[in-house]
């Protein structure tokens, strides 16, 4: 034997996981389906989970990290329907009408869980790109390219025209644009049909050639896995802006401009951004407290919309770094390690640290 | 293909096994070599005797299991990358009681861990599947593949070595010429017996994805591999280059909806093999209809139960492994909650569902929280195609009668594994008074899961893994 004996019996450690593999307590079990706290839950800890995913041994794993995006879908549906205060740009007239979408996400079969819903009467933001059809949610990275230089202009429109919305409301509808960018598919992908067709090039300044064989990373998009899109299969709204895949789904914006279409990001992008969301989302429970808490979510929350309009008027390179931030991946330079360019983080403001690592 | 029909057990068995008052034995193995051990003790029939092997050779978590084809040979795979073998031990006049103990037969390391510097990724080196070879020759060959490379190891005895070279010396050192004065005629002369593998081919570098299974055909020329997206079909003789039969992969992964789980060649029939998905579906192709098969012949999905619709019904539908049975005419496949046997006629739905352990519906939120929700369940079939097997939490493991349609939970673990000791069937109490001898639900150890068991081919002899611990269980009947 080669191998030192490793007592690992009845030891059951694994990060992001309890440790000793009982069930975990009562608040897990009380949260029923279809309850905002459940999915607020459960939203969190699918961030977590992906985070970890870049971290272990082995590499990603394909086939969890799918699982993970589609429980992460469908709480996020969940999420977004449940109506609560503040949350939702009530007074803002492209607010869409959630109720609607519990009806729809729950509209029975499974597969109406993949499909987005029905372009038909969603909020149109008042923007100058096409709208997102559904409110800002809190989105989940996508591995299609976001645009956060659109989605910055749009949101950042959105909030001079709305400061007066209550944080969460910036926030949500920060992300509102953004999505709308990226037009990811599934969930809000009902974008997709309002964007134009989107260049399958407008992937290459990312450096992310779609289809790529060895692109083991590919973990699917959180949101979009399922269905196939309707329309174009990237319909970035503003391709030649950013190129750069953005994965945070809870930060809503970027700088206010990007980098020139074309430009070399600074990192080289994530294939697939699944692991940016809960990994920026565990960066975040790192610098607040090691624990992953759904608490750290409305604080960021908060956070955001509070300091979101400050924030894009203050330097765009850092705004850059931001998303740069952001991402991560198998291509990083270490697995498990946040892509930041610490000394650009450093002239960042605290509120923009706090982003950056979601 | 020789058509393999083993003993007719029904779990009368194993019922009244526990309640007799047999003098049952505990049956123990030869340590490895490094080893002391205390008992070899004989054992007696009409009950199971668990034979206990918490080798220390099995020092990682075991990962795999599998019989040869005739049951002589029984290997595992372990986190650590190493493959141990037991053989059975022959039955011989003398000693009729240990026929059907196990020993060490070989050990060695298969896969090392390595680091792909282009993608900056380590490549686990645990096991993840070990598949047989059946037996042509002396020497038995298996299959074993960690996420990326499957390799071909054969497994051969040494009983003599030559001796009495001319131009070495005893301790194999180079004679010089000068100084033979007689020349002499090497002898092969006995030694001590030398189990030694060797791994004869190594099929690399043709899976961006997590391997997942390997399945030999039953043409024996060929074996496929499967990964979460792709499957390749191989040829023994050449390794550097496979053929892909199955691909997945869609253009823009954005839009990958589901991932291969499992895949086994039919075990008659050369040109047909199943595949699973994440999404609870089955895909039997037939190779001879295209080069790539990705259109399936047969689509096995049963429809979804909306009431029981949650957050997970796609975890817990995801099938973890998918097995023909020996005949031929049926697959079952495992997911999360339970087995179902499947028809190959009949792809709407299943023809049997068994529920291996639904108290936990209520619990899949924390299941999911601590990543119990994608554990990986694997299932066996008898000999005979009479009863299925497979795992569950706490060390418990299940068995289903077909025909009776009667089932039992086992436990294997240490504790109750003593000389002497029966094995209980066990129960989980879901609610209410709990009896005696019950466990509730929140008192299960989910760290003590069972994903890997294995059947004998012909006889009733169990392999069960749990954790580092390999338990052989045996019901002889009277």
């Amino acid at each position: 034997a080669r191998r030192q004996s490793r007592f690992s019996s009845g030891v059951f450690t694994d990060r992001g996981s309890t440790p000793r593999g009982e069930l975990v307590g009562t608040s897990c079990s009380r949260l029923s389906f279809g309850t905002w706290a459940g999915a607020h839950r459960i939203v969190s800890i699918s961030l977590g989970k992906i985070y970890n995913s870049r971290v272990q041994r082995g590499g990603i794993k394909l086939h969890k990290n799918l699982l993970v995006s589609l429980v992460l879908r469908s709480a996020r549906q969940v999420y977004l329907s449940d109506p609560c205060p503040g949350l939702y740009l009530a007074g803002h007239p492209g607010a869409p009408a959630p109720p609607q979408q519990p009806e729809e996400s729950a509209a029975g079969p499974p597969a109406g869980w993949g499909e987005p819903p029905p372009p038909a009467g969603r909020a149109a933001w008042p923007e100058p790109e096409p709208q997102p059809e559904r409110p800002a949610v809190p989105e989940v990275p996508r591995a299609g390219d976001s645009e956060p230089a659109a989605t910055v202009t749009a949101a950042g429109d959105t909030l001079q025209g709305g400061e007066a919305e209550a944080p969460e409301a910036a926030w949500r509808r920060v992300e509102g644009p953004r999505e709308t960018a990226v037009g990811g598919a599934g969930g809000p992908a009902e974008v997709s049909g309002v964007f134009p067709e989107g260049p399958e090039a407008a992937r290459g300044p990312c450096g992310c050639p779609p289809g790529d064989e060895d692109n083991l990373s590919a973990a699917p998009r959180v949101d979009g896995c399922r269905a196939p899109r309707p329309a174009a299969a990237e319909p970035p709204a503003s391709p030649p802006v950013c190129a750069r895949k953005r994965g945070a789904g809870w930060v809503g914006g970027g700088p206010a401009d990007c980098p020139a279409p074309g430009s070399t990001p600074l990192k080289k992008p994530r294939r697939n951004s699944e692991e940016q969301p809960g990994g920026a989302a565990a960066a975040a429970e790192e610098e607040q407290e090691e624990e992953m808490e759904t608490g750290n979510v409305a604080n960021l929350i908060s956070i955001f919309g509070s300091s979101f309009s400050g924030l894009l008027r203050k330097s765009p390179g850092g705004g850059r770094e931001e998303a740069e931030g952001e991402e991560s991946g198998p291509e990083a330079a270490e697995p498990g390690q946040i892509c930041c360019d610490k000394p650009v983080l450093r002239d960042i403001n605290p509120w923009s640290t706090a982003i950056v690592a979601f | 293909m020789q058509k393999i029909m083993g003993s007719h057990l029904t779990l009368d068995h194993f019922r009244l096994a526990s309640f007799s008052l047999p003098s049952s034995l505990l049956h123990w193995s030869k340590p490895p070599p490094s080893r002391t051990w205390t008992v070899v003790m004989t054992y007696q029939q009409d009950y199971l005797s668990p034979c206990l092997y918490p080798l220390s050779a099995l020092s990682d978590i075991i990962s795999t299991v599998e019989f040869n084809h005739t049951g002589e040979l029984l290997a595992t795979g372990d986190k650590g990358g190493r493959v141990v073998i037991f053989q059975r031990e022959q039955e011989s006049k003398n000693q009729v009681h240990r026929r059907g103990e196990y020993n060490v037969y070989s050990t060695f390391q298969s896969h090392e861990p390595e680091f792909d510097y282009l993608k900056s990724l380590e490549i686990e080196e645990k096991i993840n599947k070990i598949r047989w070879l059946p037996q042509q020759n002396a020497a038995y060959f298996l299959l074993s593949t960690n996420d990326k490379t499957v390799k071909l190891w054969k497994v051969s005895e040494r009983d003599k070595r030559p001796e009495g070279y001319n131009l070495k010396d005893e301790e194999g050192r180079l004679r010089d010429p000068a100084t033979i004065t007689t020349l002499r005629v090497p002898v092969l002369r006995p030694m001590d017996l030398m189990v030694e593998a060797t791994p004869r081919r190594v099929f690399a570098n043709a899976h961006t994805y997590h391997i997942n299974s390997i399945s030999v055909n039953s043409d024996y020329e060929t074996y496929m591999s499967a990964d979460d997206l792709r499957i390749n079909l191989w040829n023994f003789e050449i390794t550097n280059q496979s053929f892909n039969i199955v691909d997945i992969k869609p253009a823009n992964m954005e839009e990958l909806t589901e991932v291969i789980t499992a895949a086994e060649f039919h075990p008659h029939h050369c040109n047909t093999f199943v595949y699973s998905s994440s999404k609870g579906t089955i895909r039997l192709c037939d190779m001879r209809a295209s080069a790539l098969c990705d259109r399936h012949t047969k689509f096995f999905e049963e429809p979804e139960d909306p009431s029981n619709r949650s957050f997970f019904s796609e975890i817990i539908s995801s099938i973890s492994d998918v097995k023909f049975s020996h005949s031929g005419r049926c697959i079952m496949t495992r997911d999360y909650l339970t087995v179902k046997v499947w028809d190959l006629n009949m792809e709407n739905r299943p023809v049997e569902t068994y529920q291996v352990h639904d108290y936990l519906r209520s619990k899949l939120c924390s299941l999911y929280e601590n990543d119990c929700i994608f554990d990986k369940f694997e299932c066996v079939w008898n000999g005979s195609d009479s009863v299925i097997m497979t795992g569950s939490y706490n060390n418990f493991f299940r068995m289903f009668d077909r025909n009776t349609k009667r089932d039992v939970t086992l436990e294997a673990s240490r504790e109750n594994s003593k000389p002497r000791a029966i094995l209980k069937p066990r129960k989980v109490c879901v609610g209410g008074k709990r009896r005696k001898d019950e466990i509730s639900v929140d008192s299960l150890d989910f760290s003590k899961k069972i994903l890997h068991t294995a059947w004998h081919p012909s006889e009733n002899i169990i392999a069960v893994a749990a954790t580092n611990n390999l338990y052989i269980f045996q019901d002889k009947v009277n």
